[in-house]
């Protein structure tokens, strides 16, 4: 485990030392990301300023409404997650769209460390800093801006909590990442179907109560990305939702397992049948 | 002309036939790709449930219902990928190679694009434009596809295809200069997806959105979708398409003058 | 140390692959889709040999013969469906993470170096990967070093390395670790004379320092001639020469070129070997180029000085030159006889 903590960080090391190469390229591409959430921001500005706050409503009553502070909290809070997993194990797509595909895995079987780990690991995805980067200052933009009744809501305390699960937050992305990349094992390539599922945390980006049962079910239990992002949000503004933090745990351990269930079929069938 | 075109056969041909070989990764990207119209669809509901009038900006929510995915469709149908293709080959330098054939440099490209969307329309189009005219037909009760405006639809839809290809092919030479293709085209996409109106309608921008209105942009979803909706009168389809015209005829002559610059510095320098 | 020591035991190595057959047409495609119908493809068929420790082999044999496959298995990342191999004791696929630290693969066509990065990067990763000792790497690379000549580029990126110099990189790269075993794909593939030389040189010398095992798979028969005394041939993954260079030379070597220069270049159409003798395919070729005249023939069939003899008597002829069959010549024929059996055996 140490050892693999002290490779691990001596590929981060390699690939920042790449993105001093290639400073422009690198510059250019966060730019376009920042510029990308800007206008995603902006554009719920815009929607949002139609309207007082974002109502969940049964039969023409409100039920429950969130203004565009917590709204963009939430927002804000889904980044989070999924930029860390997208920082750290970025190259489970490059499995998918091409590395099985043109013969690259074997690079990796003729390596004395886990074949798994050496592929999550060896690509440092600093694009990645800007969506954590924006996810944190949406956070304080809401919470500094909020009416004084909703900030006064929020207990700090329940923060803490919330930092213990999130390496599971993190953890149901990179399972779900390894589940659909190891399908190429099989086919090859496997890509599209990992951007499939990997979209679906869309979804997770607003409240959870506003979607029909359908997708609702789907990003609580099947691809439960709402455990990534609305619960947690929702949690650390008031308190609901509380039930959501062990399931958290509990289903991302689940997918854990599942996904390495696959990953080790998907060897045994990539052992067998070359590429 | 006839004979012409005959030399570009083979090109639709290819097209056709890889996007035929990618169907199954092209369908579940497709699917992933649409999840966030689906995503908009529920935050339109909330946001028109919250609301206590009936329509925002002039429309309602089956209008944006009709809006979201209809401006996905022309995304996807007036998209292409010049800019990536062209840049690559200047980057890597086999540009040169498609100069000394006796065909027409971006026409070859064209008609390669045009081949896959022969199977695009089968794919995107149909399911698309049916399940939208299903929703209106179960919330309204009634029938509610425009057959001429459908028509103008369409040729609005072609105008903007081709605004976008000559546009992509007048960016992708800015490979010569620039020598990265990968950050610019996401600032291009991004740049490209706000200003065309494709998050938020330009109606909810007020008189910024006005003046997007003017610019290329705007012309490569907003009018085709605003047409499709009957959104526009008479008078503003008249102007709006065009301007569209205008527009295009712009791109190809800017292509043929960056082409021309671009061929004289290839001579030169060697690409 | 002992030089009998055997370092790789390959034993009725098999491997079958499953290909899906699909009927043609849209019912045929329906039918792979619910009652899939498979042929089994025998990609390697009952393949064993030896390779005793610092010995240099070269494992040869005509595109799609199973060799690649075979390699596979040796490195661990293809199962055999039958069969054992075991390198240094150990079998490849049960303790890959352990087994692997024994060998060295460069696969010539694919670089394991970090594109981007100056070359000694990828060293000090490798030196991580592999947990060497500081010391130890220290001695290592200086060996490597001198041995491939690192020095001059060792800290240019690897993107702005000449293809020689990718190669040399690579090799040092799979070396870095002191395998016992190296695995070499197509070394010398796209290099030229000079380059391909040295190549050659540093392997030699690599072998014979750290007692390296090397197993090289090439087209390029000079690798073979050059670096190794014993090959091993495979066609349509079957086994068809294991044994010496000279064996094969003795055993195959019986073909001979005549080279002539005619006076007069439209006498070369009196002489028609192929009708006034009867040689068996592959036993005789013919190369008219003007008044220069090339045959190949097998020996066995028709002694060199009948051969002489006849062409004399039919033409007048400026010069003649003899030459003994090289090893391409020897391998060109087995190659052929490799088809004909299977076309007599379908």
């Amino acid at each position: 485990m140490r050892r693999y903590l002290k490779l691990h960080s001596i590929f981060i090391k390699q690939d920042l030392k790449k993105l001093m190469e290639y400073k422009v390229d690198f510059l250019l591409g966060a730019l376009g990301f920042l510029l990308g959430q800007a206008v995603q921001i902006f554009c719920l500005g815009v929607i949002f300023s139609t309207i007082p706050a974002l109502c969940y409503t049964v039969g023409g009553k409100v039920v429950d409404f969130w203004t565009f502070e917590e709204v963009l909290f939430i927002y804000g809070f889904s980044l989070i997650p999924k930029g860390i997993d997208h920082l750290f194990f970025d190259n489970l797509w490059g499995l998918g769209y091409w590395i099985v595909d043109k013969g690259d895995f074997d690079k990796y079987l003729t390596r004395p460390i886990n074949s798994w780990f050496y592929v999550l690991c060896e690509k440092f995805c600093v694009d990645a800093l800007g969506e954590i980067v924006v996810g944190i200052a949406l956070i304080i933009y809401s919470t500094l801006s909020m009416p004084a009744n909703i900030a006064g809501a929020i207990n700090w305390w329940r923060v803490l909590p919330i930092i213990a699960i999130l390496p599971f937050a993190i953890m149901l992305f990179t399972s779900i990442k390894t589940a659909t990349a190891a399908i190429s094992f099989w086919t090859k390539r496997s890509g599209h179907v990992t951007h499939m599922c990997y979209m679906t945390n869309e979804f997770a980006k607003y409240p959870v109560k506003i979607y029909n049962k359908v997708v609702k079910t789907a990003i609580t239990y099947i691809l439960p990305f709402a455990l990534t992002a609305y619960y947690p949000a929702i949690y650390i503004l008031r308190g609901e939702s509380a039930w959501s933090l062990p399931v958290t745990v509990a289903v991302s351990l689940a997918f854990f397992a599942i996904s390495q269930f696959i990953w080790h079929r998907g060897l045994k069938a990539y052992e067998s049948a070359g590429s | 002309m006839k004979r012409q075109l005959r030399i570009y056969k083979p090109f639709t041909r290819a097209g056709l036939l890889e996007m035929v070989a990618y169907r199954v990764n092209f369908i579940f990207f497709l699917l992933g790709e649409i999840m966030q119209c689906f995503v908009m669809f529920f935050v339109w509901k909330a946001v028109f449930d919250s609301s206590s009038q009936e329509t925002l900006y002039g429309f309602s929510y089956d209008n944006m219902v009709v809006y979201l995915f209809i401006t996905f469709l022309c995304g996807y149908i007036t998209y292409s990928d010049g800019t990536y293709v062209i840049g690559k080959e200047i980057l890597d330098g086999s540009i040169a190679m498609r100069m000394i054939k006796p065909v027409n440099f971006d026409m070859c490209f064209l008609f390669q694009e045009l081949g896959g969307k022969i199977f695009q329309l089968l794919i995107v189009f149909l399911p698309i434009t049916v399940g939208v005219e299903g929703y209106r037909w179960i919330v309204n009760g009634a029938f509610m596809m425009d057959v001429p405006m459908f028509l103008l639809f369409i040729v609005s839809m072609i105008l903007a295809y081709g605004i976008n290809f000559f546009f992509n092919v007048c960016y992708g030479f800015l490979a010569f200069y620039l020598k990265n293709l990968w950050g610019t085209d996401i600032i291009k996409g991004v740049i490209v997806g706000f200003l065309s109106g494709a998050t938020v309608p330009l109606a909810f921008m007020g008189t910024f959105g006005q003046v997007l209105g003017f610019l290329p942009f705007a012309s490569l979803s907003y009018t085709p979708v605003m047409i499709y909706m009957g959104m526009y009168s008479g008078a503003q389809i008249i102007f709006y398409m065009s301007l569209q015209l205008v527009w295009l005829v712009a791109f190809v002559l800017l292509s043929r003058l960056i082409l021309r610059s671009a061929m004289k510095r290839l001579v030169v320098h060697g690409g | 140390m002992n030089n009998n020591e055997i370092m790789i035991k390959v034993c009725n190595l098999k491997k079958e692959f499953r290909k899906a057959v699909k009927e043609p047409g849209l019912k045929g495609s329906f039918k792979a889709l619910f009652k899939p119908k498979y042929d089994t493809v025998k990609a390697v068929d009952g393949i064993s040999f030896d390779v005793k420790k610092g010995e240099i082999i070269g494992f040869i044999g005509p595109n799609g013969a199973g060799k690649s496959t075979v390699i596979k298995m040796l490195t661990g990342i293809l199962t055999p469906t039958e069969g054992v191999c075991t390198i240094g004791g150990k079998i490849p696929t049960k303790n890959r993470k352990e087994y692997v630290k024994e060998i060295g693969v460069v696969f010539g066509q694919r670089t394991q170096l970090w594109w981007d990065l100056a070359l000694r990067e990828t060293y000090m990763v490798l030196k991580e990967i592999y947990e060497i000792p500081d010391k130890e790497y220290k001695e290592r690379m200086a060996f490597l070093n001198e041995v491939l000549e690192l020095d001059s580029f060792i800290t240019s990126p690897v993107r702005t390395l000449s293809l020689g110099q990718r190669m040399r990189a690579d090799i040092a790269a799979s070396l870095l670790h002191n395998p016992k075993v190296l695995f070499l794909d197509e070394p010398t593939i796209g290099l030229d004379v000079v380059v391909k030389d040295n190549i050659r040189k540093a392997i030699q010398k690599i072998s014979e320092e750290s007692g390296t095992t090397v197993i090289l798979t090439t087209h390029d028969l000079e690798d073979i001639e050059l670096l190794c005394r014993r090959i091993v041939m495979i066609d349509k993954g079957k086994k068809v020469f294991d044994g010496e260079l000279s064996e094969l030379r003795r055993k195959y070597g019986q073909m001979r070129e005549l080279a002539f220069e005619l006076k007069n270049a439209e006498d070369s159409s009196k002489l028609t070997y192929d009708k006034d003798f009867s040689f068996e395919e592959g036993d005789l070729s013919v190369e008219m180029n003007g008044s220069a005249v090339k045959v190949r023939f097998n020996s066995d069939t028709v002694s060199v000085e009948n051969m002489l003899s006849y062409t004399l008597s039919k033409v007048h002829v400026k010069d003649i030159n003899v030459k003994d069959a090289d090893i391409e010549e020897i391998i060109r024929r087995l190659y052929v006889e490799g088809g004909e059996a299977d076309e007599a055996s379908t």
